[in-house]
């Protein structure tokens, strides 16, 4: 019972926070493009009307592809420690936490597949392409970090991290970071590497049948992607945190990074994304593994 | 009156999601005619509606309000009540200019329709050949108090009197017989034609 | 090689039709509707190599319909303007689709708007207006007015 309180608790504070970092990047890219932009809580007022709309569904296989993602993703951010805290104790495991995270996408996939929208097929086959992308740059630094401390627990990487900046491997692997950052511009499916979403090409691509509820469990899908990643990258790269105030702030700092690339950059075609990321961040991150393996 | 009464009866629960949807409006604009080219400014950074919460989406499947920007055609029309009848609800419709009220500047064009009214449910008519972004911006906003009042409720209107605008619909897009009568010159034309429809 | 539009005029005045010369670089011609694939046939092959675009016009005093074949030649920098008049009562003329291939939308339009026949071209379907079932709307003895009150209750404000 307290485990499902726990879990329950852990699920809202994760939607809560990646809501509030959506509405504050919206913010943020407004007045990047000297505009005054939405108020930080516009996303809180998105989902809420989302979920007061009524909505239109094509068959059981959306609801559950809908729900499946959503649940993936929060599944993950279980895994995930923040400033040391988990909402089950587990080893956290690195490798699993990857894993799971893909679910979220397969199940995207599928309400798309379901919804029997061309675009949204487009769609879904770029973010999937997309994934094939970013994972082996993105894996070589995580390979990377896990042969020099000799562990795959992602609590553990932060432990031993702490002391100071000196010690976080954002200091110590400076290149490994560049290739995961680069990697994580794709993960979050920010520009450069929207090809999924373009919604003036194709309709905002897997969102393109999901109206009123649909498009509200898809935006709280997106508010947890956005925390598990940069919690991920908090705890890899930035040493964790002691408190969860800390944590949060880190994690913004990462987002921040994410939002001025995302605010300044035009769209990569699905090829040359894929292209770069095979080239560019891969080749970073295999000098990293080298200079670790060394 | 019925406005009134509608406002009585609203609980807090009411209130607190006409606030959401007041203050999240997700438009989708169909670029027919001229006043498309008013959305891109009224867009970016100089008259920025987006402060207001007010964003284009791209599907009629996430959008709430349809903007209308100008004369259409019979053939954008069949789009128009397409895409209308795609949009889950609650939506709205916004419509621009003198084209979509009485026909504009095309108002005895063969092709051309003038009162948008007849076929779908329109919330709020802009003023203006075209309307300027600021006319836009204030039409949004009259659209926010509408909402926050419980008015906006067109879309009700085109359940409940669905013959009709069905009516109308089909006078105009299902035309059978032709409208102007018989001629010498039309009866030539048929005979021709039969000739060659394949 | 390139003609300059004396010689060219020469050239069309011993096929036998008239010539008007409007302008520097423009010449119109008056045809025959039987002669008018020779015509245009022998037009190509001295270097006129583009058909800019076709157009009708409604002669209704005349119980005429006029078309007017815009070629242009890259080599001459000649405009030739052919104007073909054809009978409003049987508006058919054949197709120059297998001349210059972009003549089908152009075609396609005029049938539509005109109601003129182009024998021959085996798509004359509809392009632009969906579900016509009066005569074409760009004949003159179409009235728009009337028609746009009579479907769309247009109001007439004097």
């Amino acid at each position: 019972m307290i485990a499902a309180i726990r879990v329950f608790g852990y699920s809202l504070f994760a939607i809560f926070i990646g809501l509030l970092f959506m509405g504050i990047g919206r913010k943020i890219i407004a007045r990047i493009q000297l505009r005054l932009g939405p108020p930080f809580y516009q996303a809180f007022l998105d989902v809420g009307k989302l979920f007061a709309r009524k909505s239109i569904t094509h068959n059981f296989v959306m609801d559950l592809g809908m729900i499946m993602s959503l649940a993936g993703l929060l599944s993950t951010m279980l895994f995930v420690p923040v400033a040391g805290h988990m909402a089950i104790k587990t080893s956290s495991n690195l490798i699993l936490i990857i894993y799971l995270m893909a679910i979220g996408h397969l199940g995207m996939a599928m309400a798309a597949a379901a919804s029997g929208n061309p675009n949204a097929t487009i769609g879904v086959s770029r973010a999937l392409t997309m994934m094939l992308g970013y994972e082996i740059p993105f894996f070589t630094v995580m390979l990377g970090l896990i042969i020099f401390n000799g562990t795959s627990s992602l609590e553990l990487i932060a432990q031993s991290q702490a002391g100071g900046i000196l010690n976080w491997n954002m200091v110590k692997f400076p290149l490994g970071f560049l290739a995961a950052e680069i990697a994580l511009q794709a993960i979050m499916g920010e520009k450069p590497f929207d090809a999924m979403v373009a919604p003036a090409e194709i309709a905002s691509g897997p969102m393109v049948e999901l109206g009123g509820k649909y498009l509200g469990l898809a935006f709280l899908t997106h508010a947890v992607s956005i925390f598990v990643e940069t919690g991920i990258m908090v705890n890899l790269f930035m040493g964790g945190a002691s408190n969860v105030f800390t944590f949060v702030l880190k994690q913004f700092e990462i987002y921040l990074i994410t939002i001025l690339i995302e605010a300044v950059f035009p769209r990569f075609r699905i090829e040359q994304a894929v292209k770069f990321l095979w080239t560019v961040p891969m080749s970073i991150a295999v000098v990293q593994l080298a200079i670790i393996l060394l | 009156m019925e406005d009134l009464k509608a406002n009585d009866k609203r609980s807090y629960i009411d209130n607190l999601i006409d606030f959401f949807r007041k203050r999240s409006i997700w438009m989708l604009h169909y670029c027919t005619g001229c006043g498309a080219v008013e959305l891109p400014p009224s867009m970016t950074s100089r008259w920025d509606i987006e402060r207001f919460g007010i964003v284009p989406m791209a599907t009629p499947r996430q959008a709430d309000v349809l903007l209308v920007t100008g004369y259409v055609s019979l053939k954008t029309l069949k789009r128009i009540i397409k895409i209308y009848e795609q949009m889950p609800e609650p939506k709205w419709v916004l419509a621009f200019g003198s084209c979509t009220v009485n026909g504009g500047i095309y108002w005895d064009s063969y092709n051309t329709i003038t009162n948008l009214a007849e076929y779908i449910p329109v919330d709020i008519t802009v003023s203006g050949c075209m309307p300027r972004p600021e006319a836009v911006i204030d039409a949004l906003q009259t659209l926010m108090e509408m909402i926050q009042s419980g008015e906006g409720g067109a879309y009700k209107k085109y359940k409940e009197n669905y013959e009709y605008y069905k009516k109308n619909q089909d006078r105009v897009l299902r035309k059978t017989a032709p409208i102007l009568g018989s001629s010498e010159t039309e009866s030539i034309y048929q005979e021709k034609e039969g000739n060659y429809e394949t | 090689m390139k003609l300059d539009k004396e010689s060219i005029i020469e050239l069309l005045n011993q096929k036998g039709v008239e010539v008007l010369d409007l302008y520097p670089n423009q010449i119109s011609v008056n045809i025959k509707k039987d002669n008018l694939l020779n015509h245009l046939v022998f037009l190509r092959s001295i270097g006129f190599d583009h058909l800019s675009f076709i157009n009708a016009v409604d002669f209704i005093d005349e119980g005429e319909f006029e078309l007017v074949y815009h070629v242009w030649s890259y080599t001459h920098k000649i405009h030739v303007l052919n104007k073909v008049r054809i009978s409003r009562n049987n508006p058919v003329i054949p197709t120059i689709v297998n001349l210059w291939e972009q003549a089908q939308f152009y075609e396609q339009e005029i049938h539509e708007f005109f109601g003129i026949i182009f024998e021959g071209n085996k798509d004359l379907s509809p392009l632009f207006l969906e579900n016509w079932v009066d005569i074409p709307p760009l004949r003159k003895d179409f009235d728009t007015k009337e028609f746009s009150v009579r479907l769309f209750g247009a109001e007439i404000r004097r």
